[in-house]
């Protein structure tokens, strides 16, 4: 039997059944129902959204986030328990997308969260973003 | 004349024999009429009074070279179904105007607040004028017409040696 490190075990365990917490701002939502829908239907990767961010392993942010709404991202993070995981989805939390130049929206969220794995597109299709997912379910399982 | 416009010119006449106003139909259920600051809350208790209930929208238009904010009041008339747009000018380096939650409440404080914000136009009689989606806002008020949004973003956003970034200093 391979023995694994304390890191990898937990890991498993997260990939097993991953919990998200949705945080989106703006038309990031809209454009992700198709996921939790029969047709791309995330749950048969364990995939579930919960309502609590203490109960959630994964933490989704999508569309632009002002200066007001990262404040209460930030929160939300804070609130998760480890290990945890900041997916960004979309454009505009990489460089601002269409508000690029907006007074009011924050340009890269990595400088506010730790962000784990960016997925360009504006938006994201389902695909990209199951690709990113098992991209983390690789790597999980690569650690030893 | 429309016969259906009829009660607009009774309306508009009404308030022209007890106010200094400008006004005009603009068209079927549509009347425009600015009046002098001084007499705003004059007229628009009696307004209130005459039907005019519902205090739809507030808003700012910002005249830059006439060195004026106009002010404009949308208002709604279940009882005649008539839209009134009221306006009044301020002047743009010392923007005061008298607060209409005194005759409109709730409905008129959630606006001023947040023209407060985007304009710094000041309600006088509003007690709760902080800010509403511009927390922590240290930059000018963002919507007024002379506020380079650009330059501001560039300052507080943008790094010029990033080379992801250069583009936006060209």
């Amino acid at each position: 039997m391979v023995k694994r490190s304390k890191k990898a075990k937990t890991m498993r365990k997260l990939i097993k059944a991953i919990w998200i917490f949705n945080w989106f701002n703006s038309c990031g939502f809209t454009e992700l129902v198709p996921v939790v829908g029969s047709r791309w239907d995330m749950e048969r990767f364990g995939m579930i959204i919960v309502g609590s961010p203490r109960h959630a392993d994964v933490l989704f942010i999508a569309g632009y986030q002002t200066l007001k709404s990262i404040k209460r991202a930030k929160r939300v993070y804070e609130q998760m328990a480890e290990p945890r995981v900041v997916i960004a989805l979309g454009s505009c939390t990489m460089t601002g997308g269409m508000y690029w130049d907006s007074y009011n929206t924050i340009k890269r969220l990595e400088d506010y969260l730790p962000v784990t794995i960016y997925i360009p597109g504006c938006p994201p299709r389902p695909e990209a973003i199951f690709e990113a997912c098992e991209k983390i379910f690789k790597h999980v399982k690569e650690l030893e | 004349m429309n016969p259906k416009e009829e009660r607009e010119v009774e309306i508009l006449e009404d308030i022209g024999s007890k106010f200094d106003v400008e006004g005009k139909i603009q068209r079927e259920r549509r009347i425009w009429i600015s009046i002098d600051n001084k007499e705003l809350i004059k007229l628009c208790g009696w307004l209130k009074n005459q039907g005019f209930e519902h205090l739809s929208a507030i808003s700012v238009t910002d005249w830059v070279k006439e060195g004026r904010f106009e002010v404009t009041y949308h208002l709604w008339s279940y009882k005649d179904k008539i839209l009134l747009t009221l306006k009044t000018k301020v002047d743009r380096e010392k923007p005061v105007i008298k607060s209409v939650i005194s005759i409109w409440e709730e409905s008129a404080q959630i606006h001023e607040r947040e023209l407060h914000e985007l304009f710094g136009v000041k309600f006088k009689g509003n007690l709760d004028l902080s800010s509403l989606f511009l927390e922590d806002w240290h930059g000018p008020p963002p919507f007024r017409k002379d506020f380079d949004w650009r330059e501001y973003v560039r300052d507080e956003f943008y790094d010029k040696e990033n080379e992801r970034e250069k583009v936006y200093y060209d």
